[in-house]
């Protein structure tokens, strides 16, 4: 065997294949990586920082800004960390609407997945497909918040605004279109030979090792360990619906695809139940004039279940109308650096996009 | 709630392992404060001994009026179920923390950032210097006494506009030549 | 070569109509913009429709977006990208936080005016741009190509001390080789 000499390649930040703008130096020895070491701030924003500058309810704008893919989980785990130091009580029917916007959030969320997915492993036509199908989820958006991408919808005691009944409608009619399309997608991905050979057996995440790393969400559960903060914690009304939290064994980038997949069905049938079940009633608990709201003095920690893991946020407030801090922690923190950093040593270059669009790095929740 | 018995059984037995004072905030959460020295001894019996193998967050904050910064460790039991705050005070004035990334690698990022933000050393701590920022020479960005506002307005371009901006309402009515009305006055930004 | 006016100006009206109707956008998503340029690329809006599409390295793109807020890290690499661009390259400030730092306006790590570093193109405001307006921005810039007015890599190069000057103000650790296109 020819012993190669070591090289320092650097992947990133403008690379195609990273997933957002990071940067992942890599030593590697011909095309296998031995040391890998993650560069993230180039979308350091001063987030943190400038929430503190805010008051309780400006602080929406930017923290939807946290992952981009994702903006719902944000607002929510925000809100729910306000709420508990407000003691506010939130109505019935909004923590239905509440569900089912997450549940809508984590289902555009999983397209762009499959499109990421797919498309580093070279099949650039299941992206065409459902990032196009995703336009339907967003539009559900626009009507119901106004935005397509960034919402702002969900605020302490409530949320914006009511759904109608027609939204309700379309958003089941939706749901059965996408319920026949991700079998189409299924068919590029997993029938694909392409794909099976290039996903089994890469990026191993070690099952003794996952908890201790900080791996959550999918990938923890790709390695069978059942974990979700739906039914760890349950918040909202995610108790009263029923759901299965899948899981699957290996810890590679198949299991990972395989859990992500029945998720997709999983947040259908939540939407569908959720639909379903909404009681009549009010749909927001009347906030003070936001200007001069002041939030008692404590600290509260609250988590929820994003598409890439759990995200929780830490607020403090001192009692004023502007919070003290606030520390968001998104999956991605772990996965992007830690778990990210161990298991790529031994992969192949040409593997690196593909583990790290199934790991679920997003490189703005890292350094917000 | 009143029932909090496994709560309240994990407080008893850390209080009873040290001397710390800890309380239960509600169900699943319970903190416990503890001086700076016996963190790494606290976090490694939760660790071991009682089951919390996740580190969910670890955080810092800047009490610039007691002239503390205040560092949390939130740790997860997956089989009870429970947060745990592992909360501790220490010095502003030249702040250093145990290193606790031999207990979990992943806390590596956690103290990184918080040597990067908040400029508290931790001894023994492996990894660039940089973290998110790159040829920072300030005082760290997340200390309260940094004024963001002050730093973007000398160091970067201010497009001419924003000062405008104040208040919408009023500079509409000074372009269109009409009254603000009554009831928008009291929502004025300028009181 | 062509001597006599009139000539040249046929030869430009060419040279024009085909660059605009081919235009390569570099793939580098610098802010949270790059998310709706999947679904612009893809089949609902399907930007290819107007000759835009991907590519994967600074010599082979015509356009550079910059989508949204541009940390100071982020800045160096963008001012690299465009300098080994090859003319004729065309650059979009893409949503409100290029334009006057939107949200982020105290935040002390964005820019607040990207043409204060790099010479800009079209603007597309908003926050986020809808896929029509992005489009709408490509048309605006397809007709500036058309008319000749897209001649910013010869002001970059012409006043490059100037641009030089403000970007220095910025990043601190200098260290990037000359631009000698």
């Amino acid at each position: 065997m020819i012993r190669e000499k070591e090289t320092t390649l650097y992947l990133g930040p403008q690379h195609p294949g990273i997933t957002g703008n990071m940067m992942v130096k890599l030593k590697v020895q011909g095309d296998t990586v031995v040391k890998a070491t993650t560069h993230v701030g180039y979308l350091h924003r001063a987030f943190e920082k400038l929430i503190e500058q805010r008051n309780w309810l400006n602080a929406f704008t930017l923290l939807c800004r946290f992952c981009v893919p994702e903006p719902d989980p944000m607002e929510l785990t925000y809100a729910r960390a306000v709420e508990e130091l407000d003691n506010r009580e939130v109505p019935e029917r909004a923590q239905y609407i509440r569900v089912i916007v997450m549940e809508l959030a984590r289902l555009q969320s999983f397209m762009l997945w499959y499109a990421g997915q797919a498309g580093s492993a070279g099949l650039y036509t299941l992206g065409q497909w459902s990032v196009g199908d995703r336009n339907y989820i967003l539009d559900l958006f626009e009507e119901l918040t106004g935005g397509r991408i960034y919402h702002m919808y969900i605020w302490p005691g409530g949320v914006r605004r009511d759904v109608t009944d027609t939204w309700k409608d379309k958003v089941l009619k939706t749901m059965d279109y996408l319920e026949k399309r991700q079998d189409d997608y299924n068919q590029l991905m997993f029938d694909n030979t392409i794909f099976q050979k290039r996903a089994k057996g890469v990026g191993i995440v070690p099952k003794d090792k996952a908890i201790e790393w900080g791996v959550v969400g999918p990938p923890l559960r790709g390695v069978g360990i059942k974990s979700d903060v739906r039914i760890d914690e349950p918040y909202e009304v995610y108790d009263k619906l029923d759901f299965e939290v899948p899981t699957a064994e290996g810890g590679d980038i198949w299991a990972r695809a395989l859990v992500r997949k029945e998720e997709f069905r999983q947040s259908i049938s939540i939407i569908r139940q959720a639909i379903e079940k909404m009681p009549k009633g009010d749909y927001y608990n009347k906030v003070p004039n936001p200007m001069k709201w002041v939030v008692p003095e404590g600290q509260a920690w609250a988590k929820t279940e994003s598409v890439r893991g759990e995200i929780g946020f830490y607020v403090v407030s001192n009692g004023t109308n502007k919070p003290y801090r606030v520390h968001a922690k998104g999956a991605a923190y772990t996965h992007g650096v830690t778990v990210l950093e161990k298991i790529l040593p031994g992969q192949n270059i040409a593997d690196i996009s593909f583990i790290m669009n199934s790991l679920g790095v997003c490189p703005p929740e890292i350094e917000r | 709630m009143t029932e909090l018995i496994k709560e309240q059984h994990l407080l008893d037995s850390l209080t009873s392992a040290f001397k710390i004072k800890g309380r239960v905030i509600r169900d699943r959460r319970v903190e416990v404060f503890a001086d700076k020295k016996m963190v790494s001894g606290i976090l490694l019996f939760a660790k071991k001994q009682l089951g919390f193998i996740h580190l969910a967050h670890m955080t810092c904050i800047d009490w610039i009026d007691e002239n503390k910064f205040e560092l949390i460790y939130t740790i997860w039991s997956p089989i009870e179920k429970i947060h745990l705050f592992v909360k501790t005070k220490i010095e502003r004035e030249n702040p250093e923390m145990e290193n606790i990334d031999s207990i979990w690698d992943q806390a590596n990022t956690y103290e990184r950032e918080i040597r990067e933000m908040f400029g508290i050393q931790f001894p023994g701590l492996i990894g660039e210097q940089d973290f998110a920022l790159e040829d920072w020479d300030e005082m760290p960005p997340m200390r309260k006494d940094f004024d963001t506002k002050k730093y973007a307005l000398e160091t970067y371009y201010q497009r001419p506009g924003r000062e405008d901006a104040k208040d919408v309402r009023e500079t509409i009515s000074e372009r269109s030549g009409t009254k603000v009305p009554d009831f928008a006055k009291k929502y004025s930004r300028e009181k | 070569m062509i001597n006599d006016k009139d000539s040249q100006k046929i030869v430009d009206y060419i040279q024009n109509f085909a660059r605009k109707q081919s235009l390569f956008v570099m793939a580098y998503g610098t802010g949270c913009g790059a998310i709706e340029i999947p679904a612009t690329m893809t089949s609902r809006y399907d930007a290819e429709r107007f000759g835009i599409r991907g590519a994967a390295t600074p010599r082979q793109a015509d356009v550079l977006l910059i989508t949204g807020y541009l940390a100071t890290k982020t800045l160096k690499r963008v001012i690299r990208v465009y300098e080994q661009m090859q003319e004729p390259k065309y650059v979009i400030g893409f949503g409100s936080c290029t334009i006057n730092g939107g949200m982020y306006f105290d935040s002390y790590n964005t820019i607040n005016a990207l043409e204060q570093y790099i010479p800009v193109d079209v603007y597309i405001n908003g926050c986020m741009p809808r896929p029509e307006s992005v489009i709408s921005g490509f048309v605006k810039l397809q007709e500036l190509i058309q008319q000749g007015k897209a001649d910013n890599g010869k002001k970059y190069r012409e006043n490059l001390e100037w641009y030089r000057t403000n970007q220095k103000k910025i990043i601190k650790n200098w260290k990037m080789p000359d631009y000698n296109w």
